[in-house]
């Protein structure tokens, strides 16, 4: 019983006079409520997935597209290095982002939910990882340039400080700078939901587990790496999302070098190879589906919120 | 844990290097904003500090060799669209939160449908989004297209923030109110809404955050008129200046504007409904 | 005027509420009694329309109400938590029903106020009109509640557990206030509780509840004095429950001893399954030298010790099956008697105070099935 929209439901099953019949009509009243989400999310987001499913076995040529089914795109793809490549790199940078954004991002994490008491402090903390994130993506994108090259801001403070002789070329416009950028910018989605999981653990069980002798270690692996796992999911999949779908910061930061299967849906697109880039896309979109169905099969998301 | 010292400072450490991490390069964008102009480039050395590129946003200087930002039409449009988003999204998240809060078969189904909008890459919907346009013979337009994948984008994170708050709500004020003769309706006006308007605030600017600095799925989904990012983008290729990030900063300080906004709307309306009938804050 | 007709509820396959059926008179104060689980608060949140029956049906008044949502039944319901609202004042939470019925909304500000006020002063909290719910304490907090339900003049009042959230004292007083306000509204109310004293102190009526079943629906003295079934015996925590089997010369064998069974007791055949119970302060405790008349029931027991609780005294005797007996006795009638610990006596009561029922083959059965 929930909204007018039910209550005229069960207005009309008064006709029938049955516990059955109100409980049928009240599901509907349900169904109600979930149709425009429903319908939306079918037509605008399933159907464009489909269409690019569709359109990948299209017959393309260099001037004209049309609907006669074909898998030449996809041999292709297959059979050309640089687009295997693309490939690899794009699997391989995903995996070092992902990594290191747990390795940097976990202990921030659990530094915040854990170790500061304060709720206060807690929000301030992490509203500041979430603060650089109301500047725009692009622009921060480009803030590293004169980070990161040879007459950069780190470049400019090594030589200072007298760490290194000569400026690190290799900073910028490589693979590096894409990796230290995409960690930068989506480090944040890891830290927020395990920071969220670690904040819910109940103190006592680590005091508990203290008094039975537990070294911290050990209160680590079987306590607190356990129970912020869905947030590790979370995290992961979130990250995964940004870091697959990237191409505006391999774009930027190593001057179009570094070509992610991202990039090459836009250049394709910016050619009207609308059956290529489609099927980019359904190799992304595999990618992104075997490790979201992975994820979750660790953790019932569910059951979390 | 918290008394383990040695841990303790080396997290805190940890914490503070990768905060320094996190807004160096807003440190440096801030920096080279003062860039001197026209000639000033967007790297190091600053050849002396100036307020110059802040004027030249706003078209305060005498033309120059560098185009002014083609930013003004494109922020309303960002803007718009943010907030439209914001409110259609909120709008879709609490109804179908609400329809969850009563078992359904198929719940399953549709929970995975929804989340599956922040599950996709931007660069796949905006694809998906522009080849079905083509195909149905629809135009790319930034109040069309792009305002339908920004929903699909911002709607899952609506629903799930109502979806959490909805299961730490006590519907036994609701049941009271019921039994006193008011109607479901009125119910959820006079008395859950109040209640749940925290979550709703927060999942209206998660929305509109989400949509005014979307890039990806905009870029393929729209047409000729562009929302900011893709203005932005644009100038990418072609040279950068440091007008660009005196912009970078000014919606920096911007974003810092709305967030005291928030906070301040926050405090009043926690204050209205108390923490008795929602058990946790969502900040 | 509510009638309660083979309602049945199932949760997972388990069934809360059993083809349970009552008929409530208009105007009367009644007490449900039962344990946890034994479907109270589903039965009351069927009456409220706050969930739909697998079977059966609730009428109020000749209406069948299965198909009239809850906000149109016109039942008040006073939760157990109170389900204040926490974001408006006393005054509003009281006038909220007044300001936003659907059927008879009050525009008239001045008429509202009247009748908040006039229900405000019949619960005594005239002063806190102003207050916000959080300032208020456990037992303002249920007076709040109760003038929130009252004020829109219910046909009936549902209470659960009402008493449960309050001291031993603000519970006697709040006992005295639930029955002068039910005097003098003349509304009918149906208290839930799980405390055996206030369901025999609350209604004209108490109904025993065990496992979605009526075990016993009565006058608080008739439950109290003649619990029909060993269960309502044990709920009621006032008696000494033993089981045998009858010997046929009106006796029953119970593994404390031979129980003389009252005189009025059918003769049963001999090896009939029994539970027998006696109430504990109709026991007197006796020395084993002292005689034991024809009309007198005995049993021996050994002294432990007595629980002291203002004017009653509760004396704890073993028996020879090891359990434990109870023994009350009221010092404003008698002088404190003094017992030895570890001595042998015998507790002594009029045979005819004892209450045999009858086993059911088929209980009997899964008893044994379950010592097997």
């Amino acid at each position: 019983m929930s909204t007018t929209v039910q209550d005229r439901a069960v207005q009309t099953a008064r006709k029938a006079g049955s516990p059955r019949s109100l409980a049928r009509q009240q599901a509907a009243g349900q169904w109600m409520l979930l149709a425009p989400g429903v319908i939306w999310m079918v037509l605008c987001l399933v159907l464009p997935m489909l269409m690019m499913i569709y359109v990948s076995f299209w017959t393309q040529t260099t001037f004209s597209i049309n609907s006669t089914l074909t898998l030449d795109n996809w041999v292709a793809f297959f059979s050309t290095p640089t687009y295997l490549d693309s490939l690899l790199t794009t699997v391989e940078l995903w995996f070092v982002t992902l990594a290191l954004i747990f390795v940097i991002g976990y202990p921030v994490a659990v530094f915040i939910g854990l170790f500061v008491r304060d709720k206060t402090v807690q929000t301030s903390l992490l509203v500041l990882c979430v603060v650089p994130f109301w500047t725009s993506f692009l622009i921060r994108v480009l803030a590293w340039r004169p980070m990161l090259g040879t007459d950069g801001a780190v470049n400019i403070i090594l030589l200072k400080l007298g760490l290194i002789r000569q400026p690190i070329e290799a900073l910028l416009f490589t693979q590096y700078s894409v990796v230290i950028g995409m960690v930068q910018i989506y480090v944040v989605f890891m830290v927020g939901p395990v920071a969220f999981m670690v904040s819910r653990i109940d103190r006592s069980l680590i005091e508990a587990a203290r008094d039975l002798g537990a070294s911290t270690a050990r209160i680590f692996l079987t306590i607190i790496l356990p129970l912020s796992l869905p947030g590790i999911v979370v995290g992961s999949i979130f990250v995964s999302v940004m870091v697959l779908g990237e191409f505006a910061t391999p774009s930027a930061l190593s001057g179009d070098k570094v070509n992610l299967l991202g990039n090459i849906i836009v250049t394709q697109v910016g050619s009207l190879k609308w059956a290529f880039a489609s099927v980019c896309g359904v190799i992304l979109t595999v990618l992104m589906a075997v490790t979201v169905v992975a994820l979750l099969r660790i953790v019932n998301l569910r059951r979390e919120i | 844990m918290e008394r383990q010292p040695v841990l303790r400072g080396l997290l805190t450490g940890w914490t503070g290097l990768f905060l320094v991490f996190l807004y160096s390069p807003m440190v440096v964008l801030a920096i080279l904003s003062f860039q001197s102009g026209p000639e000033g480039g967007p790297q190091f050395p600053i050849e002396h500090w100036s307020i110059y590129w802040y004027r030249q946003l706003f078209n305060l200087v005498p033309a120059s060799s560098v185009a002014p930002l083609p930013l003004g039409s494109a922020l309303i449009r960002s803007l718009t669209l943010a907030l439209t988003t914001m409110v259609v999204s909120t709008v879709l998240g609490t109804i179908t939160a609400q329809a969850f809060r009563r078992h359904f078969r198929g719940s399953g189904v549709v929970f995975y449908l929804v989340v599956l909008g922040m599950m996709v890459p931007g660069v796949l919907v905006g694809l998906g989004m522009a080849l079905t346009a083509n195909y149905i013979g629809l135009d790319r337009n930034w109040c069309s297209t792009v305002f339908l994948v920004h929903v699909v984008y911002t709607y899952p994170f609506a629903f799930l923030v109502m979806l959490a708050i909805f299961n730490r709500f006590d519907r036994s004020v609701e049941e009271a109110a019921w039994s006193l003769g008011v109607s479901p309706i009125t119910t959820f006006r006079r008395i859950t809404f109040p209640l749940i308007f925290p979550g709703v605030l927060s999942s209206m600017l998660f929305a509109f955050t989400l949509s005014y600095d979307e890039f990806p799925r905009t870029l393929f989904a729209s047409g000729g008129d562009l929302t900011l990012p893709l203005a932005i983008y644009g100038t990418f290729s072609v040279e950068i200046h440091p007008n660009l990030f005196a912009f970078g900063v000014l919606t920096t300080l911007f974003s810092f504007a709305l967030l005291a906004v928030y906070a301040t709307l926050m405090t009043l309306s926690v204050r209205r409904a108390r923490r008795v009938a929602v058990q946790e804050e969502i900040a | 005027m509510l009638d309660i007709h083979s309602l049945t509820k199932r949760y997972g396959g388990e069934a809360a509420l059993d083809g349970l059926s009552l008929s409530v008179a208009e105007g009367a104060y009644l007490s449900l009694l039962g344990p946890s689980g034994s479907g109270k608060s589903t039965l009351l949140r069927l009456i409220a329309g706050y969930e739909t029956p697998d079977e059966g049906q609730v009428t109020l008044d000749g209406r069948n109400l299965t198909t009239v949502p809850a906000h149109e039944r016109g039942i008040g319901f006073v939760s157990q938590g109170f389900a204040l609202f926490p974001h408006l004042s006393v005054f509003e939470n009281v006038a909220f029903g007044l300001r936003y019925h659907a059927r008879a909304p009050l525009r008239d500000g001045a008429e509202v106020r009247r009748r908040v006020m006039e229900t405000l002063e019949m619960v005594g909290l005239t002063d806190y009109a102003q207050r916000q719910i959080q300032q208020l304490s456990g037992g303002q907090k249920q007076r709040v509640a109760l003038a929130r339900t009252l004020v829109v003049r219910p046909r009936l009042c549902l209470l659960d557990e009402p008493l449960g959230a309050l001291d031993a004292n603000l519970r006697q007083r709040m006992t005295l206030e639930l029955r002068r306000i039910h005097a003098a509204l003349g509304i009918t109310f149906f208290h839930v509780t799980g405390n055996e004293m206030e369901a025999l102190a609350m209604g004209d009526r108490v109904v025993v509840l065990d496992a979605g079943r009526i075990l016993q629906a009565d006058a608080p003295d008739i439950v109290y004095n003649k619990p029909k079934s060993i269960a309502v015996a044990r709920f009621l925590n006032r008696y000494n429950l033993f089981s045998g089997r009858t010997d046929g010369r009106g006796g029953i064998a119970a593994a404390a001893g031979l129980i003389a069974g009252p005189s009025t007791a059918d003769q049963r055949q001999a090896s009939d399954f029994v539970d027998f119970c006696i109430r504990i302060d109709k026991i007197r405790v006796q020395t084993e030298a002292e005689a034991i008349g024809p009309s007198q029931a005995a049993l021996p027991a050994t002294y432990i010790t007595s629980e002291f609780s203002g004017a009653i005294i509760t004396h704890l005797f073993r028996l020879a099956d090891d359990r434990v007996a109870e023994v009350e006795d009221h010092l404003s009638h008698r002088r404190p008697a003094e017992y030895a610990a570890g001595q042998r006596y015998r507790l002594v009561w009029p045979r005819d105070e004892g209450l045999v029922f009858p086993v059911s083959a088929a209980v009997v059965e899964a008893a044994i099935r379950r010592a097997a």
